[in-house]
């Protein structure tokens, strides 16, 4: 006997009625509120419609890769700085990244937004999400770049050094090249987090993609289904990233994963979960 | 800053933020509960229904999450409720639970099929070689990334202010817009988070650390 037959006992009947009746109630539950409606959908028709939500994309597809490349620019250093050095930096970067990742990035970001001006230093709302989306990605990169070095065995470094390679040599040469290709699974993943949070800037008025759906759904009042339809749109990008991210992990060791903690979209997907440089 | 810290809306916000926390973990621990046992046990069909479940809630924004779901509790559709804080509820356990589904499914998966088996052939049931064999091994494997989920809960559930539940988050944004308008509120609810999400951080790591050496 084979295991699936072992594992798997219940009829598939029952799993099937059952599947189709929470599907048809919660089409039942959408016609009610009158979801399917042709005068709601028939705006999406329109090329008109999607050039203006493209506009939105456009918008929100800029606050992410800005936000990516800054918090790359810094993440990696202080990454860097928490693995390698020692002494005070090396408590002040920890520190900073330990607060920052323990705060909600909607609270960096209204901080961002009104606590600047307070100091005399007027930001507009897309940079101040910009600020916030950086300090809060930079950090959570910084934790990757820290576990994926030190996933990388101290023999290798120590044998390198031993060869006569320098400190900096060993880092180029032997770590470094490991530990990017371990770290990237998890720094793909974040990157989808950093998507989906770009949404956050709706809430202090920038005009991005979801703030084009609500100018879109004042017009033709269908709100339901243009969040659906942005719901979409966001699915479209993150969930090939996703997969990539998967596959990219696949096949590796466990003990040659990096995943951080506390991190929604750092803890899944994954067979078992290794958490490495949190001690 | 004392003044803050003991205004009723001030703590009201505080408690509302882990009530709200600790209801949505709850809640997403049952569903993800439920959804990963389909996911690993179910039929075809419903192994992808699920599927499409998780990955679809897990890979767009909660903050588009919650405000469709408000516009669809409403008065105007379903009736059901215009409390932005169950709508908030609601939300947080559904998004929470489909990543609670990965994880509990990654935990039963962990354990080879072939105990399942040789607890069979002993003589156990389908139902207590899961409950003796596979339940113990499993809950090693999920509990700290059910600790990591809860830290990323807290940090979410600020987003309920988006659809505007009053948690910490928004009664700082409402009690900075008063007299005598001091940013000193904003500050309290950073240390806020910090006295729930910090004491948490550690916890998980320690019990990482542990169950890492009893492996």
């Amino acid at each position: 006997m084979s295991a699936a037959t072992v594992v798997r006992q219940r009829s598939p009947m029952f799993g099937r009625i059952s599947a189709a009746l929470v599907l048809v109630g919660a089409v039942l539950l959408l016609y009610a509120t009158g979801f399917f409606q042709e005068d709601k959908w028939g705006p999406f028709l329109e090329p008109s419609t999607w050039r203006f939500l493209g506009e939105g994309l456009a918008v929100t597809l800029v606050i992410g890769v800005i936000s990516l490349i800054l918090s790359l620019l810094i993440g990696v250093p202080l990454g860097m700085a928490r693995a390698g050095l020692t002494g005070p930096i090396r408590y002040v970067v920890g520190g900073y990244i330990e607060l920052v990742r323990a705060t909600p990035i909607l609270a960096i970001l209204l901080i961002t937004l009104l606590g600047l001006p307070r100091l005399g230093l007027d930001i507009e709302p897309f940079w101040a999400g910009v600020v916030a989306l950086t300090m809060y990605t930079s950090a959570v990169l910084g934790e990757i770049v820290r576990a994926g070095i030190g996933s990388i065995p101290r023999g290798e470094v120590e044998a390198a050094r031993s060869l006569g390679l320098t400190y900096r040599h060993t880092m180029r040469r032997v770590v470094l090249p490991q530990a990017l290709a371990r770290m990237t699974p998890a720094i793909v993943s974040q990157l989808i987090t950093l998507i989906k949070d770009t949404s956050l800037l709706f809430i202090i008025g920038v005009q991005e993609l979801v703030g084009y759906g609500r100018s879109f759904f004042n017009f033709y009042g269908n709100l339901l289904e243009t969040y659906f339809v942005i719901a979409v749109i966001f699915f479209l990008i993150n969930y090939p990233l996703s997969r990539v991210s998967r596959r990219l992990e696949s096949g590796r060791p466990p003990d040659e994963r990096v995943a951080i903690s506390g991190e929604e979209d750092q803890v899944t997907g994954r067979a078992d979960h290794i958490t490495r440089g949190t001690t | 800053m004392s003044d803050i810290l003991s205004d009723p809306l001030f703590v009201r916000g505080y408690v509302t933020t882990i009530a709200l926390s600790a209801g949505a973990l709850l809640a997403s621990l049952v569903i993800g509960t439920l959804v990963a046992s389909v996911r690993v046990w179910g039929g075809p069909f419903l192994r992808s229904l699920t599927g499409v479940y998780v990955e679809f809630f897990r890979n767009t924004p909660l903050l588009v999450q919650l405000l469709f779901l408000a516009v669809l509790l409403a008065p105007s559709n379903l009736g059901v409720t215009r409390d932005p804080l169950v709508a908030a509820l609601f939300g947080l356990s559904v998004y929470t639970g489909a990543y609670v589904t990965e994880v509990v499914r990654s935990g039963i998966l962990s354990v080879d099929p072939r105990q399942i088996e040789a607890a069979r052939t002993l003589g156990l049931s389908q139902a207590e070689a899961l409950r003796h064999v596979v339940l113990p091994q499993a809950i090693r494997t999920v509990i700290p990334p059910l600790g990591n989920l809860s830290i990323a809960l807290v940090k979410n559930s600020a987003i309920a202010g988006g659809i505007a539940a009053t948690d910490l988050l928004q009664v700082a944004r409402i009690l900075e817009a008063r007299p005598p308008f001091t940013f000193d509120p904003f500050i309290a609810a950073l240390f806020a988070y910090w006295t729930i999400t910090i004491p948490l951080a550690l916890a998980v790591s320690r019990l990482e650390r542990r169950l890492a050496f009893a492996r």
